[in-house]
């Protein structure tokens, strides 16, 4: 037993991703996810419009974070600045007594703007929009395609391509006479079919068995899709280009899966997390497909709300996409700028 | 004489202050069977993985058919690579089919295949699966082909059946590059080419590498105690059944160490074989 023990310290000494996914990981998840396992929402994003506007501005609860007001805008306006998630919260003073538009697609967020308002009485109307009766699957779903999305395409896109290098068939591809865009697009095509299909699958499914509402349109969630898909894979072969077996392609695709499943707002507000945690998490990829996800599904948001989440998600398609392009060709055509070095010694030792 | 195709000059390739392939020139001329050969890390797999466009050469000229290796050239070569390169989890017909796609050429199962052609080629034995390596890397009709260690783990019978089609196609007019450490497949080959520690040390026929080379034949009842005696001389001794054999040493040398160990021994100079040979020029190259 004591040979077993020892012989497993000395691989695993030499196994430096594993030691990181031992030592230091454990430490950054405890930090960060400390900091990021927050449920309690410490302040809102509250806009004021109507006659009162000014009046509630300056008496609303520290809770209320008050941004704007806007004496002119009518009810219309206020349900259309929740929809395109310019706040969370819109107090319309132009009725007696006001009427609060929550955005019931911000979870956690709405529960807590409506206790706040329970706790006032008769004072405020409350009208939860795009989910009226505060339903978790109705926010869920929208974000699980993305995360099913993304488990698709880093880990199962990651695996597949690492399969092909440690079987020896990358070599085998790079002896053939296929270009490198060739092999790229055959490799990539199916996952990305794969993971339309499953994107297809699950909204349907959530809109049939949890009757989650699509307000949208739906070639926005399709254009959506493809832009992130192109990130999730561009990172799984970013992940395939970096591994060798398998088994360190998982370790390394779990690393990124893990801190976009609880940074993103998926699971614990972005609101209720200190700034610099949600910095890290509106890095993420997955942040702006829940955004994205949520806003085309829940609230009917359109393109003109809902462009910063697109161009975030283009940007890093295209930096993730282009370096995992790039270094998958590196595997598989390394000698195509060196074939003949240009100078070549004086003598050779045997002239076969 | 026909341009050769492939036209090694002087390549050498370093990584980092290792160089692995060090100043090796070689051609491969239509129709001939060149043998690489030489022990694990001599450098067969690197001047390899040049020739196939995987890894640039650090310095020298590499030419396949006239120009550097590039996706052309690719079209008229056919790889077998010791890991196989097969997909486990397709069938046999689906791994032809795939590899004829790729060339652009009809796919066609052999006959000697046919038996398994839907067996998942996980499921077959490793002789069928080098077998199929050999059919894929040939079915598009290359006129060099690569082999690196193209029959390890395979029984006598699948090898020399794999040896027969290397002949095949040889006549045929093909060019065949193969890496080996089977010495007793040197004889398969037209031209020997023997790496040590990333040099060519030697080439040509095996009587040319074997040229005067000799070995002391040590012939004792005791054969253990001679071996010992001059294994502890530091004279290189290898096993032949029961005869202990000096390698590249001096008669009156091997003689004396014997007589000074008491050993009764019957010793004499035989012509050496092309592996106590490479012993030699490994020991010269190091």
């Amino acid at each position: 037993m004591r040979a077993m023990i020892l012989k497993e310290f000395r691989e695993l000494r030499r196994d430096r991703r594993t030691v990181a996914m031992l030592v230091a990981l454990p430490v950054v998840l405890l930090v960060v996810f400390g900091y990021a396992a927050n449920f309690t929402i410490d302040s809102i994003t509250t806009k004021a419009v109507g006659p009162g506007a000014d009046q509630v501005a300056a008496l609303a609860p520290d809770l209320f974070d008050v941004v704007a007001t806007d004496p002119s805008a009518t009810a219309a306006d206020a349900r259309a600045m929740v929809r395109d998630n310019e706040a969370d919260v819109v107090v319309d003073t132009a009725t007696t007594p006001p009427t609060a538009y929550v955005d019931g697609s911000s979870l956690f967020v709405a529960q807590t703007a409506s206790a706040a308002f329970g706790r006032a009485g008769d004072a405020v109307h409350v009208e939860i929009l795009f989910n009226p009766d505060l339903e978790t699957s109705w926010v869920m779903v929208p974000a699980l395609i993305g995360l099913i999305l993304t488990f698709v395409g880093t880990i199962i896109t990651s695996i597949g391509l690492v399969r092909e290098r440690q079987t020896g068939t990358l070599e085998q591809l790079a002896v053939m006479p296929l270009r490198p865009a060739d092999v790229i697009v055959g490799k990539i095509a199916p996952y990305f079919i794969l993971a339309s299909v499953d994107m297809a699958l699950v909204t349907l499914l959530g809109v049939w068995i949890f009757h989650v509402p699509f307000e949208g349109n739906p070639l926005l969630l399709v254009l959506g899709g493809a832009v992130f898909l192109f990130v999730v894979l561009g990172i799984g072969v970013l992940i395939s280009t970096a591994s060798q077996t398998q088994g360190q392609a998982i370790q390394v695709a779990l690393m990124t899966l893990l801190p976009q499943i609880l940074l993103s707002g998926f699971i614990f507000p972005l609101q209720a997390m200190p700034a610099w945690i949600a910095a890290i998490g509106y890095c993420l990829p997955l942040t702006w497909f829940v955004q994205l996800s949520q806003g085309v599904m829940l609230r009917g948001a359109g393109l003109d709300s809902l462009w910063p989440a697109y161009v975030v998600l283009a940007v890093l398609a295209t930096v993730v996409f282009t370096a995992a392009v790039l270094r998958f060709r590196r595997d598989l055509a390394p000698g195509r700028r060196a074939a003949r070095a240009p100078h070549a010694p004086a003598h050779a030792q045997v002239r076969a | 004489m026909a341009e050769p195709l492939v036209d090694v000059r002087e390549v050498s390739r370093r990584f980092g202050s290792f160089t692995a392939v060090h100043d090796v020139s070689l051609t491969v001329a239509p129709g001939e069977v060149v043998g690489l050969l030489g022990a694990n890390g001599a450098g067969k797999t690197t001047l390899i993985r040049m020739l196939l466009g995987l890894l640039p050469p650090s310095s020298g000229t590499l030419h396949l058919f006239g120009a550097p290796p590039s996706r052309a050239s690719r079209r008229r070569l056919g790889y077998v690579p010791q890991g196989l390169g097969l997909y486990d989890d397709l069938t046999v017909r689906e791994n032809l089919a795939f590899v004829a796609d790729a060339f652009g050429t009809p796919a066609a199962v052999p006959d000697d295949l046919a038996e398994v052609a839907d067996a998942l080629v996980g499921s077959i034995g490793l002789g069928r699966q080098r077998r199929l390596s050999f059919a894929a890397a040939l079915a598009h009709e290359p006129a060099l082909l690569v082999l690196d260690e193209p029959t390890s783990g395979v029984d006598p019978l699948a090898r020399a059946r794999l040896w027969d089609t290397v002949r095949d196609r040889a006549e045929a007019g093909v060019g065949v590059l193969v890496t080996t450490h089977y010495l007793q497949e040197a004889e398969q080959c037209d031209r020997l080419v023997l790496m040590s520690r990333g040099r060519a040390v030697a080439a040509g026929s095996e009587d040319d590498i074997v040229g005067a080379t000799t070995a002391v034949a040590v012939r004792a009842e005791r054969w253990q105690d001679a071996f010992t005696a001059l294994d502890a001389a530091g004279v290189v001794v290898t096993l032949a059944g029961r005869d202990v054999r000096a390698v590249d040493a001096d008669l009156g040398r091997v003689e004396r160490v014997l007589a000074a160990a008491g050993v009764a021994a019957r010793a004499q100079h035989v012509r050496a074989t092309l592996e106590e040979t490479m012993t030699a020029l490994d020991r010269a190259a190091g």
